[in-house]
């Protein structure tokens, strides 16, 4: 997804402004000369002189520039499938780790993943469960990372 | 190998399913598995250093493993949010210091020391007025003259973050003496040692860290400690007078740590963590180790702790609405 | 140093327990080097309860060691997969991946190796001969000289990677904001927290990194539409092969960046990772030949690789002198060291000479090793590349996972690397590159700190930023530097005005 420079830009000073507008609320510190919005607020500008230059350019190459293009794989149903795959894979751990526990999430976000890729069942299902079962113990036994157990607690081991 | 990794996954899997239809297991005693331990600061401070012996005493003791993990961040609030949420199964505990009386006075967060069942205090460590080598002032009379001659806010002093202990310390001792307790600029510093290196660059006029924090530096001859904010004196410098001593302020402050954990855990589990604590600090082990990083030791079981936290808690309400950092 | 003591140390060091402490920990900082989100600082960490049962010089050779291999092992996942391992190695992933889809994942391997051993010797050397008087000059840094090397280091973002200097600019912006999310601020004040605490912590930057990097190639490589489901490798049988060759030719940017990082590393509170960014920079900035940077160029590697190695050893000179430590890993080696009666100070020089000498011992053999150890891992690593990415790519999404997971035991650093993959995979579409963002992180907080502190001790006057002496000279480099493309560039314009018109 390819934006014109004038809409990137557009969308950076929006960004900028509603820093600008944030900082108004930043309480001042006594004893202290810089208040907590001054730099965001510097940063803020700068970002905002940027965006303008950019939108600026946007404009006059907009003849050899499109507003948007979409990449070829946005038209392409098994990548559009990939992409929310991924996506889903880490919103799905970030939901269900605590719940469900590492393992089983582990084992549902590889499969998940491999199958989107085109990996034939009887491969990735030995593959997904092994890889997760060594991850976890490389962190959970070697490196001592609290990996949740999850609905698997009463088997921790 | 992988076959019975599998089968065992789906044995665990088929069980767990059942254990939930029937309501849960029963309980075997406490601890049956790894327990966690919450430090709310980062891996290589003195909090981390304490907790990690304490685990480590703890794991022998418990005979499960005691994993020490840091949730760092937001002056503490992260790390100290997280133990008071965990499960209240003793599964959970964390190591609770003093910003914990302090960051619900800042309006940082909602939660207070009330929402912790105490275990035992572990350490105090009081602080200490610090100054360069080289500087003009060779007692604390000469720093408060000079203080109290110089415009408000010229002298300056640094420690910690805007608002941090060794900032109310200071203001507080300044109080006591019936000064302005802002005299003294406060330059907030990322911890104690960027703020004694800024010492010895001629950065600040003061730090009032305590002594241990302070130590490489006294040692190393670039830094000279005038007294100290404790009714006796440290056992890790015993010439370094006390504030009592010099001026007869009884203002004492120092930077605590204890051990806690979520409200509501069980009976049984509280009287064999708080015992097992007792017998950690009783030993050999944790006495050197202390004593090797110059810290300094206090003890209180968990109802002394308690009512410990609850005066903290208030000394620090009044200095910090004093200084206008109380929302 | 007496030969007395001097044997004393070499018999202190070649015993068959220390040795043996020494070839587990470098093991183990090969591997923890190796997965993203697991860095150098935390495989001290971890090493710290093993040396409560140690005696004083394999516990702190244990660290020594193990540190030194994370470092270098972090370019190994960054050359092959384009995830950098640690933030160290972030500066010139791009670099390496690109020579790795030329098929020269072996040269850029190779040659992080080599020069990361030899950077680390010349930190070592330089340590070893100049430890008291550079501690010294290292204590004569207030916030006032911290401000100017935080802006010599952002100035070279600009210079980093082949993209529009206006997109750089936005990217480093965007970074710089992004690190004043949170409650680490000189004020205390919780900034752009939207009431999550989670953000009080501001954004972390190794999930940030591990999101911008590794997860947006992921998604790169599901939305490509003819995935190349390997990489070449060409058969080069000695990583070594082309190394004295590379030495000859780069010799004067491996002294640079050597120097540059052993200083970088003195300074307390900035580490490899300010190292390794700053001499990339710098190697573009001398470099004959810069319009190769970015496109599988091996010069820059060279040099920042043998700084952010070399500034390890620096790092330990103010840690050993003054127990100041110079980044986050000495900070937990102090700890180490006073727990073992080695308490620094000038003083450990004369009450423990026999210890001291036995680490700069360790230091050397450290590097030493490092190479046919390193050389062993990039053999053995090299072979993931022949798994097929189908099945390679989902398990390296789960390494980032848990990566991610296990730099604050929290699922937040999950959330973390979704929204700056999803962030760097729209960035990079749009032609905005990543890494200036990553600096932007990397030294925003410091930058701040710094000045504010600054104008907080100097009671608002600015001036003195260019009175102080060492921050006159720092000042005057910076503006020169800052200022020298616009001079030229200004130069050119005015020379050309009699032609053109």
């Amino acid at each position: 997804m390819k934006f014109n420079d004038a809409i990137s830009g557009a969308l950076l000073l929006a960004l900028s402004i509603a820093i600008l507008v944030a900082i108004q609320s930043f309480p001042k510190i006594p004893g202290q000369n810089i208040g907590p919005g001054a730099f965001p607020g510097l940063l803020a500008a700068l970002l905002a002189g940027c965006s303008f230059i950019l939108i600026f350019r946007g404009i006059k190459e907009r003849a050899s520039e499109p507003w948007l293009v979409f990449g070829a794989w946005l038209r392409s149903i098994p990548h559009l499938r990939s992409f929310a795959v991924t996506v889903g894979c880490l919103v799905f751990y970030i939901v269900a780790a605590d719940k469900l526990g590492f393992i089983i999430c582990g084992t549902v976000v590889l499969s998940a993943m491999m199958w989107t890729l085109k990996t034939r069942p009887q491969i990735f299902i030995p593959v997904a469960l092994i890889a997760t079962l060594v991850i976890h113990t490389i962190f959970y036994k070697g490196l001592r990372v609290p990996l949740p157990w999850g609905v698997l607690m009463p088997f921790a081991w | 190998m992988h076959r019975r990794t599998l089968v065992k996954t789906l044995a665990a899997l088929a069980a767990t399913l059942a254990s939930f239809a029937f309501g849960g297991g029963a309980h075997a005693a406490w601890p049956d598995r790894p327990v966690t331990l919450i430090v709310p600061w980062g891996a290589g401070g003195g909090t981390d250093g304490t907790a990690r012996i304490i685990g480590s005493l703890l794991e022998k003791d418990l005979g499960q493993p005691v994993n020490v993990i840091n949730r760092t961040g937001g002056n503490g609030v992260v790390g100290h949010n997280a133990i008071s949420t965990a499960a209240p199964d003793g599964y959970t505990i964390g190591m609770v210091t003093v910003e914990l009386v302090m960051m619900h006075w800042a309006g940082l967060t909602q939660m207070t020391y009330k929402d912790f069942n105490p275990i035992g205090l572990v350490n105090i460590d009081a602080s200490g007025i610090t100054v360069k080598a080289d500087s003009p002032y060779k007692n604390l009379g000469d720093l408060v003259s000079a203080i109290k001659a110089a415009p408000a806010g010229k002298m300056k002093a640094s420690g910690t973050g805007q608002g941090g202990i060794w900032q109310l310390a200071l203001a507080g001792m300044l109080k006591d003496l019936k000064m302005n307790p802002q005299a003294v600029g406060w330059v907030p510093s990322n911890g104690a040692a960027p703020a004694m290196t800024d010492l010895v660059a001629g950065g600040v006029d003061v730090v009032p860290v305590s002594l241990p924090e302070a130590r490489a530096l006294i040692d190393a001859g670039k830094a000279r400690p005038l007294a100290i904010m404790s009714k006796e004196p440290s056992a890790l410098y015993p010439n370094v007078p006390t504030l009592k001593s010099l001026t007869g302020s009884d203002w004492t402050m120092g930077a605590w740590r204890g051990i806690a954990t979520p409200k509501g855990i069980p009976p049984e589990v509280q009287t064999k963590l708080a015992a097992a604590l007792k017998k950690i600090y009783d030993s050999k082990e944790y006495k050197d180790f202390m004593g090797q990083r110059g810290f300094g030791l206090m003890y209180a079981d968990p109802k002394g702790f308690g009512d410990f936290m609850a005066k903290s808690d208030a000394d620090m309400g009044v200095i910090m609405k004093t200084l206008g950092l109380s929302k | 140093m007496t030969p007395h003591v001097l044997m004393q140390a070499l018999a202190l060091v070649f015993d068959p327990y220390v040795l043996l402490v020494i070839f587990c920990s470098a093991i183990f900082g090969l591997f923890v080097g190796c997965i993203p989100g697991l860095t150098a600082t935390m495989a001290t960490a971890l090493l710290v309860p093993i040396t409560f049962f140690m005696p004083p010089v394999p516990a702190v050779a244990a660290i020594v060691t193990a540190t030194a291999m994370a470092i270098f092992s972090g370019d190994i996942p960054g050359a092959l997969l384009r995830i950098p391992g640690t933030p160290a190695s972030a500066a010139y992933t791009d670099e390496a991946y690109a020579m790795t889809l030329k098929g020269q994942a072996e040269v850029a391997l190779g040659a992080g190796l080599v020069f990361s051993a030899i950077g680390g010797l010349f930190g070592t050397a330089v340590m070893i001969a100049f430890s008291p008087s550079l501690a010294e000059i290292a204590l004569q840094f207030s916030s006032f000289e911290y401000f100017w090397l935080v802006v010599l280091g952002l100035a070279g973002a600009v210079f980093i990677g082949n993209s529009s200097v206006l997109k750089a600019c936005i990217s480093l912006l965007l970074g710089l904001l992004i690190a004043c999310i949170g409650l680490e601020n000189p004020a205390g004040h919780p900034r752009f927290t939207f009431g999550l605490n989670e953000l009080m912590s501001g954004v972390e930057l190794i999930p940030m990194m591990v999101g911008m990097f590794a997860v947006s190639e992921l998604l790169r490589f599901v939305t490509n539409m003819d995935p190349p489901m390997k990489i070449a490798t060409d058969k080069i049988g000695n990583i070594f092969g082309g190394m004295w060759g590379l030495l000859v030719k780069y010799k004067w940017p491996l002294v640079r960046g050597s120097a540059l990082g052993t200083i970088i590393g003195i300074q307390p509170g900035s580490g490899a990772d300010m190292a390794s960014w700053m001499s990339y920079a710098m190697s573009k900035k001398f470099s004959k030949e810069p319009e190769k940077f970015g496109t599988g160029h091996v010069e820059g590697i060279v040099e920042s690789g043998a700084a952010n190695n070399s500034s390890l050893a620096g790092a330990w000179i103010p840690a050993i002198v003054f127990g100041i430590p110079g980044d986050s890993i000495t900070a937990i080696a102090i700890g180490v060291l006073y727990l073992k009666n080695m308490n620094p100070g000038p003083t450990i020089f004369v009450n423990n000479p026999q210890n001291i000498y036995a680490i700069f011992i360790v230091f050397i053999l450290a590097n030493i090793i490092m190479v046919p150890l390193g050389w062993l891992t990039v053999k053995i690593a090299t072979k993931i590349l022949k798994v097929p990415r189908n099945i390679l790519m989902p398990i390296i999404l789960l390494f980032c996972i848990v990566g991610s997971f296990a730099i604050n035991n929290t699922v937040f650093g999950v959330v973390l690397i979704l929204f700056f993959g999803l962030a760097a995979f729209l960035l990079e579409e749009n032609g905005f590159p990543v890494a200036p963002a990553i600096l932007g992180v990397v030294l925003g907080t410091m930058m701040e700190e710094n000045f504010v502190t600054s104008m907080i001790k100097s009671d608002g006057n600015i001036w003195v930023f260019f009175t102080r002496p060492i921050a006159m000279w720092l000042a005057a480099g910076t503006i020169i530097i800052l200022f020298w493309p616009v001079g030229t560039w200004a130069w050119q314009k005015y020379r050309a005005r009699p032609i053109s018109t």
